[in-house]
């Protein structure tokens, strides 16, 4: 088990390295350099300038150099400089991850408590209408453009209602209400999406486990279908829906970025956006680091749950 | 009272009632007190109007800020004759309009206290000059020519201050009146003003969170006594229109409309028709920018069609929604103070029959080589704003009908400026707003040769001089007559087409009062220091 | 992990087809959803090929008819230069089918051959191309494609490059399991016994057993990239104007003049939900069909 655990941190950081690389190519796949494009976009004029900012970038120095160089402020939590508000990254992105880290972990309820009861639902009920009803709501989630459904919530919202979503962030420790009802619906709008896919591998690995034999052994011993269904079969199929959760996670902030826009969050995924707009390179080069990050720790977390969850591997027999 | 007076003796009464103005709320008895919310155009980049080229920047700067003169702003048409004191108690002109001396206020005081003097004027504008000897340097200066013409700035005194010009410029003083020009503490670092402000106006700054929110409270030692009326402002970045558009029918924001068109406004007004909506001229224009040095664009046959092929009338419709109006090189009547008479305008190229004109353009570039055989084909490059991109689609529809083959390319904000600088486009779509309604401003900025925003590259000597005699005439009739020429002429080489001059809207509730919209420029009217709310 | 493996050959897994009608009848009644879906995805098709003669107007013909709603004139109403809506979702359909299966197959293409190679090969080749496939798989689609438009500017291209880089992890993972799961046939390793080289035998013998799944991963994960191109137009990126692309049809537009005009929002996102719906429950079908483990029960 130890060693299990040990091989993934392993790996997780082996993955790490291999995306810091992958995250320094791309941003100097940039035609033309970064000192340059910073220059001009920051709107700087003066040769001076020019030069003390190569200085401040390393640019001056071999490849691997800056490369080793990024990465070692980067472990230190050194995010750099925003050129473009002229403040510590750190500065900037500290008050907007509550609002993207909320607004996830919303979606995440949101897309467990609708998708596996579906899902269980679903699979018991297999071949009857409301199996095929909840099929088509969660692929129709799962086909949708997840800021499409934010932006027609709004549109019905506003007409119906009146209502609008709320322009300033609040935070939850000042009005917990307010907070929650700001973001009740831009976490249903990402979870919709989420839930649906948790559905559909709940069902099937509901449909699996039903047919196992210690399932029919159970049925045969006279227990209640309910209480067998809920009680084994669940148990067991909990386990790719948490591996599934890992994957979703990277799903998940791809949905932030576009539901942050649609509902006027301000996130750390929407700043991503505007650094990209505003040529903030060093900016986006540790946020999207910091992304990966998030990922892969969420990743090696699933994994770890995953193990210690799932008998068979505990005594080995992977 | 026993029984009621006659309806008679009650007619002057109402007649009296009658003539009272209605609006905008200056005749009312102002009561203090509120915080307005209102939205901006976009966030700003810094607090800093001296080194930015958005309004954004004059909108949330302002507040904070005063200059030496400022425009009236209860004055809807800004000229050189609303100019009124503010920092300058008064001016004086001298040696033959050559030496204009500042009598400063002697009761005005930054926001962290210090006394403002004549030393921080020399500061500020050394600086946006550029002077040799400047005790600061400006990180970017969009607005460097308009400070040509100084020689020299003194300061005998703590509060006289003496411009000393090279030749006579009647527009130095709309210039250091524009939203653009505010005076800077020099004892300030300069790199502060990326985020923080410290002036000497009616409000200081309480919290600016970059990208999101600019707030703003009372100045309590303001100079001008009894003002301001509010107890602060904000200003909320929302991204999305119809977010906009909501929050002020449910009166989330006192103040929308900056950034809207015609059909957002009136929609919001149908949504609640007690709003009230202010639509004028706002300064800002369509162009277009035909690379001059570019082959084969360089050839006047190709550009002229370019210019014929594009119909004003369906511009107005279709992108403008009918909020624009028509006009060369600056500001048409009765909005600004210089646009062309309206008969020359209606004969300017796009302005005639459509079908007419295409049918022109089509020949001009048979003539050039270019034909159903062999169509142009172009990149018509533009900022990736809606605003932008939905006039350039209609531009490379309308190109089509000539024949030509044109695809757009969306350009960064970040990166827009830079690339046309440097001319690295064949056709674009561009906007251009200039801090006041003055030709020194516009024509300088835009039409001489070499001007760092001069994006098309034309060139004329012949221009650059009768700009330089406009400049200097201080007889406003002649300026006019000379203005009206350029103007012509640079109609005439397709310098840079004008489309159309777009117009502002504002939709506020009926409450606010004494917000103040100038109908020739949109940039120097932010002070905010009279509106007041009526509740 | 959604995408199952086959324990058995390919031609052991269709069902048997007296004539292709009866196929057909039994397909759509067994599955009613997938043909549905196959409907739709058919559908999507035609108005691809047949945009010229569906549609009603000039797709970026503006006109002074701006903001009309819903008619007979205008079937689902123009925007706000004028042009009509429904020819601009009829051309669209062109872009999204054009953008979905090229990033689509460049991405299941690439990845195959790697997962073919990785998992044929084993040992350390293996492990260094599924810890590559790893890091390309950890990062949200939407944040590697906004990178790389931003390095390389947002393009036709660009787009399809980005959303195939996101594809491609899948498709190894896909084309390795079945790989991993075939190798140790015996008539593999009997094949390896007379001599037969490598190469031949990834090409003769795994190759075509794994196209079951391959062919389900390809379906499955097309509706996935017509959506990554609609984000990545709504953002900005990807197609650019005046050509239609239905994400591009709800971001700029539509942000404006939800409020007047809702018809531009409504319509082109039903039109990207649709198309992505059909190519869902095509690939769902399927995957039914082929995987044997799920029938018959």
């Amino acid at each position: 088990m130890k060693v299990y655990v040990f091989k993934r941190l392993v790996i997780a950081g082996v993955t790490l390295l291999g995306m810091s690389i992958l995250i320094f190519v791309l941003m100097r796949l940039a035609p033309g350099n970064i000192t340059d494009i910073i220059f001009e976009s920051a709107g700087y004029v003066d040769e001076a300038d020019r030069r003390k900012l190569e200085a401040e970038l390393g640019i001056d120095k071999p490849v691997a150099i800056q490369y080793t160089r990024w990465l070692g402020e980067f472990v230190r939590g050194d995010l750099g400089k925003s050129y473009r508000y002229d403040l510590p990254a750190w500065e900037v992105i500290k008050p907007r991850l509550p609002v993207s880290l909320e607004l996830a972990f919303i979606a995440l309820v949101f897309s467990i408590v609708l998708g596996v009861p579906a899902g269980v639902i679903s699979a018991v009920s297999r071949g009857r209408p409301i199996d095929y009803v909840l099929r088509v709501l969660s692929l129709a989630g799962l086909s949708m453009p997840s800021f499409w459904l934010g932006m027609i919530v709004i549109l019905l919202l506003v007409r119906a209602l009146g209502w609008i979503p709320s322009m300033t962030y609040v935070s939850p420790f000042e009005n917990l209400g307010a907070n929650l009802f700001q973001f009740l619906l831009p976490g249903l709008a990402v979870g919709y999406r989420s839930s649906a896919l948790i559905m559909r591998i709940t069902r099937s690995t509901m449909l699996e486990v039903l047919r196992e034999d210690y399932i029919r052994t159970a049925w045969a011993k006279g227990q209640r279908q309910t209480f067998v269904v809920w009680r084994h079969a669940l148990k067991n199929a909990s386990l790719p829906v948490i591996t599934l959760i890992g994957i979703e996670f990277a799903f998940l902030i791809g949905g932030l970025i576009v539901t942050e826009t649609v509902f006027n969050l301000p996130g750390v995924a929407r700043y991503l956006v505007d650094a990209i707009q505003f040529r903030d390179y060093p900016i986006v080069q540790n946020l999207v680091m910091l992304i990966a990050v998030v990922v892969v720790f969420a990743n090696l977390t699933v994994d770890l749950l995953y193990t210690w969850l799932d008998p068979r591997i505990k005594y080995g027999n992977a | 009272m026993t029984r009621p007076r006659s309806l008679r003796s009650l007619l002057p009464f109402a007649a009296a009632l009658l003539l009272l103005p209605a609006a905008p709320g200056w005749a009312q008895t102002p009561k203090y007190g509120g915080v307005l919310v209102t939205h901006p155009l976009s966030a700003a980049p810094s607090l800093s109007p001296h080194e930015e080229s958005t309004v954004a920047v004059a909108q949330q700067a302002s507040p904070c800020f005063n200059n030496l003169v400022y425009y009236d702003p209860a004055k809807k048409q800004e000229s050189v004759d609303t100019i009124i004191p503010e920092l300058a108690e008064r001016w004086s002109w001298q040696d033959s309009q050559r030496t204009l001396v500042f009598f400063l206020r002697h009761d005005v005081k930054w926001h962290d206290g210090k006394p403002f003097t004549s030393a921080d004027v020399k500061y500020t504008f050394d600086a946006v000059r550029g002077a040799p000897d400047a005790k600061v340097k400006l990180k970017v200066n969009p607005r460097k020519l308009w400070y040509e013409n100084i020689e020299g700035i003194e300061a005998p005194d703590p509060y006289t201050v003496v411009f000393r010009l090279k030749k006579p410029q009647p527009a130095i003083l709309p210039m250091l009146a524009s939203g653009y020009s505010p005076v800077y503490p020099a004892h300030v670092p300069l790199a502060e003003f990326k985020n923080k402000c410290i002036g000497t106006g009616p409000f200081k700054l309480k919290e600016n969170k970059p990208g999101e929110l600019v707030e703003y409270v009372k100045n309590p030692d303001y100079f001008v006594k009894g003002r301001p009326y509010l107890d602060g402002i904000k200003f909320v970045v929302i991204r999305d229109r119809s977010t906009q558009i909501a929050a002020v029918q449910s009166g989330q924001l006192d103040v929308a409309g900056t950034g809207w068109n015609r059909t957002n406004a009136e929609d919001a007004k149908k949504g609640l028709p007690k709003l009230v909506m202010v639509e004028t001229d706002s300064n800002v224009n369509d162009n277009v920018l035909i690379n001059f040095k570019k082959p084969p664009f360089n050839d006047r046959r190709i550009r002229q069609a370019i210019n014929l092929a594009l119909d004003r009338k369906a511009y107005l419709v279709g992108p403008r929604q009918g909020a624009a109006t028509f006009g060369g090189a600056l500001l048409p009547r009765p909005s600004g103070v210089w646009g062309l008479p309206p008969a020359e305008i209606a004969k300017l190229p796009g302005m005639g029959d459509p079908a007419k004109q295409k049918a022109e353009a089509k020949k001009l570039l048979a003539e050039a080589g270019y034909g159903p055989g062999n169509p142009l084909r172009l990149t018509v490059s533009t900022r990736a704003l809606a605003i932008y991109v939905d006039t350039a689609s209609w531009m490379v529809d309308q190109l089509s009908q000539v024949g030509i083959e044109a695809t757009l390319e969306q350009i960064e904000t970040g990166v827009w400026h830079p690339k046309m600088t440097r001319l690295e486009y064949s056709v674009a779509l561009n906007l251009t707003g200039v801090g006041i309604d003055d030709p020194d401003a516009q024509l300088f900025e835009n039409y001489r040769c070499g001007s760092q925003r001069n994006f098309s590259g034309y060139c004329s000597e012949e221009i650059d001089r009768l700009m330089l005699e406009q400049s200097q005439t201080t007889d406003p009739k002649k300026r006019l007559a000379l203005v009206n020429e350029i103007d012509r002429r640079l109609q005439a080489d397709g310098a840079r087409p004008i489309l159309g001059w777009g117009k502002q809207h504002w939709v506020m509730w009926p409450y606010v009062k004494g917000w103040a919209v100038h109908e020739n420029s949109i940039y120097n009217v932010s002070r905010r220091q009279d509106v007041w709310l009526d509740k | 992990m959604a995408i199952r493996t086959l324990d058995v050959p390919l031609h052991d897994a269709l069902p048997e087809a007296h004539g292709w009608g009866r196929a057909l009848g039994l397909f759509i009644r067994k599955n009613p959803l997938g043909a549905a879906g196959a409907l739709l995805a058919i559908l999507l098709i035609v108005a691809a090929i047949f945009a010229d003669v569906l549609a009603t107007h000039n797709p970026i013909r503006t006109s002074s008819r701006v903001l009309v709603a819903p008619g007979s004139e205008f079937w689902l109403g123009t925007d706000n230069l004028g042009r009509d809506l429904w020819s601009r979702l009829v051309y669209g359909s062109r872009i999204s089918l054009l953008v979905g299966i090229a990033s689509t197959l460049l991405g299941a293409v690439a990845g195959g051959l790697v997962g073919l190679v990785s998992g044929y090969m084993g040992g350390k080749t293996d492990l260094v191309a599924q810890r590559l496939m790893d890091i390309m798989q950890a990062l949200p689609i939407l944040v590697l494609a906004l990178v790389m438009a931003a390095a390389l500017g947002p393009s036709l291209t660009n787009t399809i490059i980005a959303i195939s880089v996101v594809i491609a992890p899948r498709a190894a993972r896909v084309v390795r399991a079945s790989v991993l799961a075939i190798r140790e046939f015996v008539y593999v390793e009997s094949a390896r016994a007379l001599g037969a080289r490598h190469a031949r035998i990834a090409l003769r013998h795994v190759l075509p057993n794994t196209f079951g799944p391959f062919v389900v991963l390809v379906t499955a994960q097309l509706g996935g990239a017509i959506l990554a191109e609609a984000a990545l137009s709504f953002l900005g990126l990807g197609i650019p104007e005046p050509y239609p692309s239905w994400g591009r049809m709800l971001s700029i537009a539509a942000a404006e003049y939800a409020r007047k005009a809702p018809w531009l929002v409504i319509y082109p996102g039903l039109a990207i939900s649709f198309a992505v719906f059909g190519t869902n429950l095509l690939g769902d079908a399927l995957r039914d069909t082929l995987d044997p483990r799920l029938r018959g029960n």
